[in-house]
């Protein structure tokens, strides 16, 4: 395999570029005027070697750890903004994004207590109904649930 | 030199060249057309339930129905579902109408930054459930009949594990339900050692659409950044084509977000965890156990899958407590299973008897 001279990350790529061009002689590159179908033949190679050595490459430590470093820079980045602009905002005295995200928890909050009662009342009621008739109530219990839409 | 682009060695050869290049610039405006009036989705629908974003479509056919039990479809959250019916010749769903089935599809919706708080919780157990609920309610039948794709599928298995009883056959195509087999690129992407969930939703809500659909791409970087277009080249003058291509590149730039917490549920508890194989997951305060699901259950899986492995879709035929189970591995891609000709012609026509021989036909 030829060197890469020591440059980080570029040893996948030699390996892709001298495999994918002995692929491609025996495919028909040697050919002063390949036909056709040959050329059909060499751009499948060609393009079959790509993708395996991309696929090689992304799952390298080099890749995966690049793109780690690459979405930690980014989100920092975002994060910046993101408080710069809160901070705006609340200078302004204008609601930002975590004012919304506190009213949303707050009412998903309320909603999952009063579920968590409209359950609570539906097996009572389902109790009281079984005793009342004496019989298996699961009818009743399937239309009470109906009528609460909302299970969340 | 470059594939595909030969090197001409006589003036002929030159001139042939140049022929073929002018005709394709010719029919580059045809092509401009056909993009902008492309259909995706071409069997009418009527929305029949609706809860926040998410709407029940129901397919309207004039194919009489044959079978009481109705089917609902339910797609992944990252894209939009009408991959099941893309076009006339590519829809799922036709199959399925021209069974004879009522067949539904949920539109999940595209979450908000005020959604980023919705869990799989809310999802499975909350618009599903009262999805399966109205269709219960409509159509009088006890129990339905579910198709779920992709993440769709999963969902759909915990569903069936919670609330079996009103589940009565169950078809899985291209779902992940064993995140032990690290096949995909995907595993190794969202590998803890590499990739911080929360500091992602911390900064963004919810998990965005251009992101999603920029890792989905770089799945396949070969194919969907250069051979796909030199593709379009070569059948820029095929309209069938173009009509085609064109559908399809409308669906997969039509990308969604993924609210917050179900993708960060998703990931920490199926990618990294894999909790659901294990009997391990848990919704609410409701243990997701895939035994308990006995209905009868057809999974699809694609041999050439490089989003979903076969090897993570397999052994839900193991975890499961039904005895009537049957799997297709089926030679093509994750897409492919939806849309490709040769699913079309084998394998859709067997997935509906299948399930004809496991429903109700209509009496009287």
């Amino acid at each position: 395999m030829p060197d890469s001279g020591g440059l980080p990350g570029f040893d996948p790529f030699m390996k892709f570029w001298t495999d994918m061009s002995a692929k491609m002689g025996a495919a028909g590159m040697a050919a002063p005027t390949p036909a056709p179908d040959m050329m059909a033949q060499m751009r499948k190679t060609f393009f079959g070697s790509m993708s395996e050595y991309a696929e090689e490459y992304m799952r390298s430590e080099q890749f995966l750890n690049g793109m780690k470093q690459a979405m930690d820079n980014s989100l920092t980045l975002k994060k910046q903004v993101n408080e710069f602009l809160q901070s705006g905002l609340q200078n302004a005295q204008m609601p930002s994004r975590a004012d919304t995200d506190h009213i949303v928890l707050l009412l998903r909050g309320m909603e999952d207590r009063l579920l968590t009662k409209m359950d609570k009342l539906t097996a009572r009621i389902d109790e009281l109904e079984a005793d009342r008739n004496g019989s298996n109530s699961s009818a009743s219990s399937t239309k009470a649930k109906a009528t609460a839409k909302r299970k969340r | 030199m470059m594939p595909g682009l030969s090197w001409p060695t006589t003036p002929e050869a030159a001139t042939q060249q140049w022929m073929k290049f002018a005709n394709k610039m010719g029919a580059l405006p045809r092509a401009a057309q056909i993009a902008k009036e492309v259909r995706v989705g071409t069997t009418p629908t009527r929305t029949v339930y609706s809860e926040d974003k998410l709407n029940l479509l129901r397919y309207e056919s004039d194919t009489p129905r044959q079978f009481e039990t109705p089917l609902v479809v339910a797609f992944a959250l990252v894209n939009r579902p009408y991959i099941l019916d893309l076009r006339p010749g590519k829809s799922v769903v036709q199959h399925f109408i021209g069974a004879g089935h009522d067949v539904y599809n949920i539109d999940w919706g595209v979450p908000a930054d005020s959604d980023r708080f919705l869990t799989i919780k809310d999802y499975v157990l909350g618009y599903m459930d009262n999805v399966v609920d109205h269709m219960r309610e409509r159509t009088g039948c006890d129990q339905v009949n579910i198709l779920g794709y992709c993440m769709g599928g999963s969902m759909s298995a915990m569903y069936a594990s919670l609330r079996p009883e009103k589940v009565k056959n169950l078809i899985l195509l291209a779902a992940p339900v064993d995140w032990s087999c690290k096949e995909s690129l995907l595993s190794l992407w969202t590998d803890p050692k590499y990739f911080d969930i929360d500091k992602v939703l911390e900064v963004h809500g919810n998990a965005p659409a251009e992101w999603l659909q920029s890792s989905f791409m770089m799945l396949k970087p070969v194919q969907n950044m250069i051979e796909k277009y030199f593709t379009f080249y070569e059948n820029m003058e095929n309209e069938k084509f173009l009509e085609d291509f064109f559908a399809m590149e409308t669906w997969l730039n039509d990308n969604i977000p993924v609210a917050g917490e179900t993708f960060r549920q998703f990931v920490k508890d199926c990618f990294q965890k894999n909790l659901l194989i294990r009997g391990e997951l848990e919704l609410g305060n409701e243990r997701v156990e895939m035994r308990n699901i006995e209905c009868p259950i057809l999974n699809l899986t694609a041999q050439h899958d490089h989003l979903v492995p076969c090897g993570q879709s397999l052994p839900f035929n193991d975890a499961v407590g039904s005895k009537d189970r049957k799997s297709i591995n089926f030679p093509a891609g994750h897409i492919g299973m939806a849309v490709g000709s040769k699913a079309h012609r084998d394998l859709w026509p067997q997935v509906c008897d299948w399930l004809a021989e496991r429903t109700d036909r209509v009496t009287g």
